[in-house]
């Protein structure tokens, strides 16, 4: 059916990652502690508490909410929203509602195509989380330490187009988030969820349907499945003459369905009104503007850049600013090696990312630094250590964190290109393997790799792999 | 319509009432109060009293007058982003009607 699209707007959950909780003083990150370690009468809700505003909260909103182009108010407001759920210890969650932190914005996310889709924001607005309920065999039993652990809600308006461009934003919108080290942004770990509003339309209309909403897609790729097979069920439902209802529907992650949920309080039902206990958050422009000293060059920007500056491919470009500390590392590395930088680039995609991958360390955490990295390539320019032997260099630097020089020379690893030694040992591999020989001789000269791996071994890869092979195919056609 | 006013510390209840009975039904089930009929009919005269009285506002200009949302110090105090530990898990737990696992028990909610 290509005669409809779809209409999707994305409701985000940020969980930012202060150390304590949004207006008491109580830890925030609860992943490895047991149950009710981290609360206490504030965000337990109990008579006669005050809340008190965490400044670092205000900052990371701000700064996400500069990254995202959106208009930062100088003056916001708190509001209660009120209704009843057992993990809600208040009766209300502290929010914002019609005076948020930030207004408008909008991302670029770069879509595999090519193309860019801009995604605005409606809104963005800080608020405290709710605790957890277990069901354990029909018992219900509630977890109190993720209450008032912040949040940033940021809804999207109705831009995104499909179910992938959906995901596509929410990949650009967690490299976002972890760049600017204002949340882990680790959707199993719930500190990215997603609601998606979804409806359809004929192509190129410029009205908005009834759209339903799909509460829970808690991941990428449940992102992607919901609001596909919701596009899919619209489509269906309208061939069939039949409306869209404004249902809330729940995603099903392990059966791959879509249940329709009981219907949820309106916003009127909530009840919002003006925070009591909290006085307005005050922006001053000094304020902000010792915030935003922290504003980083943003991902796609730097992206964009390592493609004109250094004559990189979009591939590398990409990959290399999926994570800032890996983009540092390439900058740094690529002003000690400024003549080849797509040279540099391989080596990181190739090799660094593998030891990333392995060790789960960032790359600013790696002992084998941008300069030693350098070293290593010089050393592979310069012949004195093979490239095989200097990919071995990173992990034994990566181990011992001793400069590549030094481990050349200790353990003796500087390529034998002297003619008469491998010359040697060349004649050593042809006199013990009569067999192979005489097999070479007879036609078989892929065998010329069986024996230049043999020379390898007994040089302990240090020979130089080309001379190996011109000397080895001059002793085997003798 | 008629108005009504503040007679002393009392006010007379009229019949022109601005909450029809299901909103008042709807108000309490979002409140999770269980009324009884003459509790019902009762706040609904009680509250369409008070809803009449504060529509009288609406009649002001207040073109040019800024919302007040506090009379104090308009500025929220910051605190530092630092944890500290909060209360025993038996302090918190010893009011709870019932607890499991160190957990809080409710009773299970049908949907
Ligand atoms: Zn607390």
């Amino acid at each position: 059916m290509t005669e409809y699209e779809a209409v999707i707007g994305l409701e985000t959950h940020i969980q930012l990652n202060t150390q304590s909780k949004i207006f008491c003083s109580c830890k925030a990150d609860s992943w490895n502690d047991p149950p009710n370690t981290n609360i206490c009468p504030v965000c337990t809700g109990l008579p006669g508490v005050l809340p008190v505003t965490n400044r670092v909260v205000v900052e990371k909103a701000a700064l996400l909410a500069a990254a995202m182009h959106a208009e930062i108010q100088p003056v916001s407001f708190f509001d209660r929203k009120n209704y009843f759920y057992p993990d809600l210890p208040k009766g209300y969650q502290i929010s914002q509602y019609d005076r948020p932190l930030a207004r408008g914005g909008y991302l670029d996310v770069p879509l595999p195509d090519g193309t860019t889709r801009q995604v605005t924001i409606e809104k963005l607005h800080i608020e405290e989380d709710a605790g957890k309920t277990k069901n354990d065999n029909g018992r219900r039993l509630i977890d109190f330490n993720r209450c008032g652990v912040p949040l940033i809600e940021m809804v999207t308006g109705p831009d995104l187009r499909s179910a992938d461009e959906a995901a596509q934003y929410l990949i650009r919108l967690r490299q976002l988030l972890r760049w600017l080290g204002v949340s882990e942004a680790d959707m199993e770990k719930a500190h990215l969820r997603c609601d998606a509003n979804v409806s359809i339309r004929m192509v190129g209309a410029d009205y908005l349907n009834p759209k339903t909403e799909i509460k829970n897609v808690n991941s990428i790729v449940a992102v992607k499945e919901a609001v596909q097979t919701e596009i899919e069920r619209q489509i269906r439902e309208v061939e069939a003459g039949k409306r869209i209802e404004a249902w809330t529907l729940e995603w099903d992650e392990d059966a791959g369905v879509l249940r329709k949920m009981r219907s949820k309080e309106t916003e009127a039902d909530y009840r919002y009104f003006r925070e009591p206990d909290l006085l307005p958050i005050h922006i001053s422009e000094a304020w902000l503007a010792h915030i935003l000293q922290e504003l980083p060059e943003l991902p796609l920007e730097r992206r964009a850049r390592f493609i004109s500056q250094y004559g990189l491919p979009e591939y590398d470009a990409d990959i290399l600013t999926g994570e800032r500390s890996l983009s540092d590392y390439f900058e740094a590395a690529v002003a000690l090696y400024p003549s080849d930088p797509k040279r540099v680039s391989n080596w990181l995609l190739n090799d660094l990312m593998r030891m990333l991958n392995e060790s789960g360390k960032l790359a600013s955490e790696l002992r084998l630094t941008p300069d030693y990295l350098v070293e290593i390539i010089r050393l592979v320019d310069a012949g004195t250590v093979n490239t095989t032997t200097g990919k071995s260099l990173l992990d034994k630097v990566e181990a011992s964190g001793k400069r590549p020089g030094e481990i050349v020379n200790a353990e003796g690893l500087a390529q034998v290109s002297d003619t008469g030694a491998i010359r040697q040992a060349a004649q050593q591999i042809v006199s013990a393997n009569p067999e192979q020989v005489q097999s070479y001789r007879k036609g078989k000269t892929t065998l010329i790799g069986w024996f230049v791996g043999q020379l390898m071994r007994e040089t302990r890869g240090k020979a130089d792999p080309q001379l190996a092979r011109s000397i080895l195919e001059e002793l085997l056609s003798e | 319509m008629r108005r009504q006013g503040f007679t002393q510390s009392r006010y007379v209840i009229i019949p022109a009432m601005s909450l029809t009975l299901e909103e008042v039904e709807h108000i309490a089930e979002l409140a999770r109060l269980e009324l009884t009929e003459a509790e019902k009919a009762r706040y609904r005269e009680q509250l369409s009293a008070v809803l009449d009285y504060i529509a009288r506002l609406q009649e002001l200009d207040t073109e040019n007058i800024p919302p007040t949302s506090s009379v104090l110090p308009a500025r929220t105090p910051l605190r530092p982003d630092v944890p500290r530990p909060g209360l025993p898990l038996e302090e918190l737990m010893k009011n709870a009607a019932d607890t499991e696992q160190e957990q809080f028990r409710v009773p299970p909610v049908l949907d």
